[in-house]
């Protein structure tokens, strides 16, 4: 695969930019962590089938940071188990503290998933994972429809048109996750 | 009674007797020796590091590089990826406090060398004597002038001194942005912090200059809360007439040209209209001003082709403005040496031979460096350019609308290059087979960029098919609001010091700044909206001020209309431009100062600890862009003011944020006693974005929490953090629990649920027979508590 310019086109970080793959390497590389997180976004709720997305990863036993508004989604389906708001800038900087102890009170996490986050704010988040929160390392993909260079792992750009084709790869992601 | 110890948890009942110490309002002497002169006048780079060292340890600064790499010197390009060094030895952390002193460097010159220039101005004119004099109502003029240089004004030549000293630092934190100098983070947003004071500054001397010297509403007649209301929005502007249109933040050009046009009786037969800052500041000076819009709209009110001479002094204009108004044809005149534009100065020479170069387009443009020779060619310029644009037409007819939208290809390359990353082909696609509502919906949208017609293969001017699109909505944008009021009286901050500091009024909420919105600028209308009708102080400037104003209610009123102007719960307040806002910070200061009796002269660590601790202000600059937009926030938070900012702000790359889960972070000194004890995290940040308008507005009530709140006060701020919470995100905060001290903090309607919460989810212990919480809180609810940061102010043990 070709190299994929960012979402923002100009949003060009510098030598170290994430590689673009199948969803099915994605699942496979959040079946590797220890503790993942699912962080999502406002942008979940422009369809239902986002935020039921996001509790089956839920209930893979995954925790979900509902940031933005997307809280809202999660309590409008009864899904209250797994998921807790916070503030993304707030999390983030948790993230990047090893001593922090996580949504549960049992530590931070190796692995983050950004998912239905606003472009340019993930991608400022992804950037301070990716800087400052490497001792011992925190790891991020995204699975959204843009092209994150801050995220190790996520896919290409993919056009309104795509939309089905996406919502088919997102449940490849779900369907190659595989948890204790 | 009994005696209350430290950390005891009781109920207020029967406790109607205890006196609360929290100053008294102290007169204002006359008089060389005003004031004993505080610790710190004019503070240097060093002076108040250890105040910003504790704000630094609480809200630790947090960066999200743009770019991972630093190049700035030819040692480099160095990759910092990953925190790594760069050649010179500087790591990430330390270079993105380098960029962001870097920023603020820049916001604050903008302040400062417009002050400056002003003045200069000013003193051309008027000379140096001009007294600063707003009224009855206000005896301390300028707080932050007090407060940081130690000097009481009294004409505006002696603001001389004030921009010597805030030049001469600048200088001196400039030279650390070199290679070779600082190399520690904290360090970097010590200065930043210093920086962001400065700016303060600056921009309080500029609008007290502007306010001097051209009878700027104050206390006088007709000013504060009974200022008059001035129409805003692109429909307002009546084409008919020749329009001048004004762009920038330096008054002074605008003012002559409504001069010019009251000395010739043509007021009724000229539009005078603005854009940004100097249009708000036109309006407080000429009667018959208009505000076309605020910076968002900028590119397309020049597209529409409204303006028949378009007059430019400084910041926030665009960088292609001589190009764009060739297009519509209209000729510029640029009044500032900062804003040149490739033109040619014709300060000087003889107005109707420069009038005759623009009419007859030989130039697209002049230079008049002198503001008072403006309104002439100004005017001449835009009646003759009147007829011979009238002919013109710059809206696309519906034929070219409808072949433009057929012809997208949908490649998605302004989805990319689209700041908001607006999926246009969409939108073009369902225009084309028949509705137009999701291209007219963007209108708002829109940041008013034009990055998207860049990378189109079409060459589509997307901006204009889009402005096509929305046309019946922009011809009805038509709002109100009240001009800039300049300063808060001083009766005003008698009237509400308490209220506040006790938190029955929840909160002062500023929502300030440029146009940079994520979702419009309705979100700018619904944060005023929430807040105004939660008896919150709702304190506007900028281009918030102008967006908030563009959104009306069933009855076809303004939040301006149907809200009161007082600086007292529930106003909507335009302050005035960008240099206004330092009002803001003044209301803050002297809150402190007049209700609480605080010394101010060279005393900022100590007012700022007072505000920091007890004045539940907030910040919001939704829509924050531009460099001024992040020292004005670092300004406000170096005095103790939180920020909520827009999910764009992130780009500025660092934040101050608070980590409620820390307990060592939230120590607090009792300055009755002197004893340490933990208080909850309030405010928990001092600069956080938030993803959308729905987050922010719990957040921003959050943020208004301070330790001192009482239990009123605070159970009044909770019933808002919470309504907002469960309004917006369909559930309860899942921190508001922090903030209980004792039942009497809770919402009376909620007591007895809320109670239940703390005893079934977070294991507190209830009393139920008499409602009391027996265990649980961070620390008990204590009337007397006296906070404070700062050991000195420790007062002995009676
Ligand atoms: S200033 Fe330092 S980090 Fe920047 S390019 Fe030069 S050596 Fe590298
Ligand atoms: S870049 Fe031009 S052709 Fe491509 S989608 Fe946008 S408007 Fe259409
Ligand atoms: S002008 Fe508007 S639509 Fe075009 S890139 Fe800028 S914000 Fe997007």
């Amino acid at each position: 695969m070709g190299a994929e310019i960012p979402f923002d086109v100009a949003n060009i970080p510098g030598p170290e930019t994430g590689e673009v793959v199948a969803p099915k390497v994605i699942g496979s590389y959040i079946s590797s962590a220890k503790r993942p997180l699912l962080v999502v976004g406002s942008e979940i709720l422009r369809d239902e089938f986002f935020v039921e997305l996001a509790i089956e990863l839920g209930k893979k036993g995954i925790p979900i940071a509902a940031t933005g508004h997307s809280i809202k989604g999660f309590v409008e389906k009864g899904y209250c188990e797994n998921v807790q708001y916070y503030n993304l800038h707030d999390l983030t900087n948790c993230l990047r503290d090893p001593n922090w102890a996580g949504l549960d009170g049992k530590g931070n996490y190796d692995f983050v998933i950004f998912f239905g986050i606003t472009y340019y704010y993930a991608s400022q988040m992804l950037s301070c994972i990716k800087n400052f929160a490497t001792d011992p390392l925190v790891r991020a993909v995204s699975i959204d429809r843009y092209y994150h260079p801050n995220a190790r792992m996520g896919f290409a750009n993919i056009t309104p048109r795509q939309e089905e084709e996406y919502k088919a790869m997102l449940n490849r992601v779900v369907g190659s996750i595989k948890r204790r | 009674m009994d005696e209350i110890k430290k950390g005891d948890l009781f109920s207020i009942a029967g406790l109607e007797n205890v006196k609360i110490s929290i100053g008294e309002i102290v007169e204002e002497e006359g008089g060389k020796d005003w004031e004993p002169m505080g610790p710190h006048p004019m503070p240097r780079i060093a002076t108040l590091r250890d105040w910003d060292f504790k704000l630094l340890n609480r809200y630790k600064p947090f960066y999200a590089p743009l770019c991972d790499m630093c190049c700035l010197c030819t040692y480099g390009k160095c990759d910092l990826t990953g925190n790594k060094k760069g050649a010179c030895g500087i790591r990430m952390d330390a270079q993105h406090g380098r960029i962001v002193l870097l920023a603020c460097l820049v916001g604050c010159s903008a302040h400062c060398g417009h002050g400056r220039h002003l003045l200069h101005d000013m003193i051309k004119k008027f000379g140096r004597d001009v007294p600063i004099d707003f009224g009855p109502e206000v005896d301390v003029e300028a707080p932050l002038t007090r407060l940081i240089c130690g000097i009481k004004p009294r004409t505006i030549g002696d603001f001389e001194q004030v921009f010597d000293y805030i030049e001469e630092q600048l200088v001196q934190l400039a030279d650390a942005l070199h290679t070779g100098q600082e190399g520690s983070y904290m360090d970097f947003e010590s200065k930043a912090l210093h920086m962001g004071m400065l700016d303060s500054l600056s921009k309080e001397a500029a609008d007290i200059i502007q306010i001097a010297c051209y009878g700027m509403p104050t206390s006088h007649e007709g000013g504060g809360p009974n200022v008059p209301l001035v129409d805003v929005g692109i429909g307002t502007i009546d084409t008919d007439k020749p329009v001048v249109l004004v762009i920038g933040h330096n008054v002074p050009p605008a003012a002559d040209i409504g001069d010019y046009l009251t000395d010739n009786d043509l007021e009724d037969n000229v539009e005078l209209a603005g854009i940004c800052c100097t249009s708000i500041d036109t309006t407080r000076v000429y009667k018959k001003a208009k505000i076309a819009s605020a910076l968002g709209r900028q590119l397309r009110v020049i597209r529409a082709g409204i303006a028949d001479v378009v007059v430019i002094d400084e910041q926030c204009i665009r960088a292609d403005i001589v190009e764009l108004c060739q297009r519509t044809h209209s000729p510029v005149i640029a009044t500032n040496d900062k804003a040149m534009h490739g033109l040619v100065d014709r300060t000087d020479d003889d107005p109707d031979a420069i009038v005759a170069d623009l009419v007859n387009e030989r130039v697209p443009g002049v230079i008049i460096l002198d503001p008072e020779q403006v309104g002439e060619v100004a005017v001449k310029t835009a009646l003759q350019m009147d007829k011979k644009r009238r002919k013109l037409r710059f809206i696309l007819s519906d034929d070219e609308f409808k072949q433009y939208v057929n012809e997208c290809t949908q490649c998605g390359n302004c989805t990319l290059a689209c700041p908001n990353g607006m999926r246009i082909g969409e939108a073009m696609a369902s225009a084309a087979s028949g509705d137009i509502k999701p291209l007219a919906d963007m209108f708002d949208l829109c940041v008013g960029c034009g990055r998207c017609e860049q990378v189109c293969k079409k060459q589509m001017p997307i901006v204009d098919v889009i402005t096509k699109a929305a046309y019946p909505q922009l011809r009805e944008e038509k709002g109100r609001m009240r001009i800039g009021r300049g300063p808060i009286w001083d009766s005003e901050i008698r009237e509400v010091g308490a209220p506040i500091v006790l938190g029955t009024i929840p909160g002062v909420i500023a929502p300030i700044g440029c146009g940079n919105y994520p979702q419009g600028t309705k979100d700018a209308w619904l944060i005023v909206k929430e807040f105004a009708e939660r008896n919150y102080i709702v304190t506007l400037t900028g281009c918030m001020a102008i967006d908030a104003a563009l959104w009306k209610d069933e009855d076809g009123k303004t939040l301006y209309e149907q809200h009161h102007g007082r600086f007292d719960g529930g106003g909507v307040l335009n302050i005035g431009s960008c240099v206004s806002n330092a009002h803001i910070h003044d209301a803050a200061i002297k809150i402190a100062s007049i209700f609480a009796g605080r010394k101010l002269r060279g005393n900022y660590e100590e007012i700022a600890d007072y505000i920091l601790s007890r004045v539940g202000a907030c910040g919001v600059a939704w829509g924050a862009m531009s460099q001024k937009a992040a020292s004005i926030a670092t300004g406000f938070n170096r005095l103790g003011i939180p920020a909520v900012v827009g999910p764009h702000s992130t780009k500025y790359r660092r934040a101050f944020l608070g980590r409620a889960d820390v307990q060592d972070d939230w120590k607090i000194i009792d300055a009755s006693d002197g004893s340490e004890l933990y208080f909850e995290p309030g405010p928990q940040h001092l600069l956080v974005a938030c993803e959308t308008v729905e987050e922010a507005l719990p957040m921003i009530a959050k943020l208004c929490f301070r330790p001192s709140d009482t239990d009123r006060g605070r159970s009044i701020k909770l019933t808002h953090y919470i309504d907002l919470s469960q309004k917006y995100l369909n559930t309860y905060p899942t921190d508001w629990h922090l903030f209980v001290r004792s039942a009497t903090d809770l919402p009376i309607a909620k007591k007895t649920e809320l109670l239940k919460i703390l005893e079934d989810k977070h294991e507190w212990k209830i009393d139920w027979k008499t409602k009391r919480i027996l265990e649980g809180p961070i620390r008990g609810y204590d009337p007397s508590f006296n906070p404070t940061n700062l050991k000195r102010l420790v007062r002995e043990r009676k």
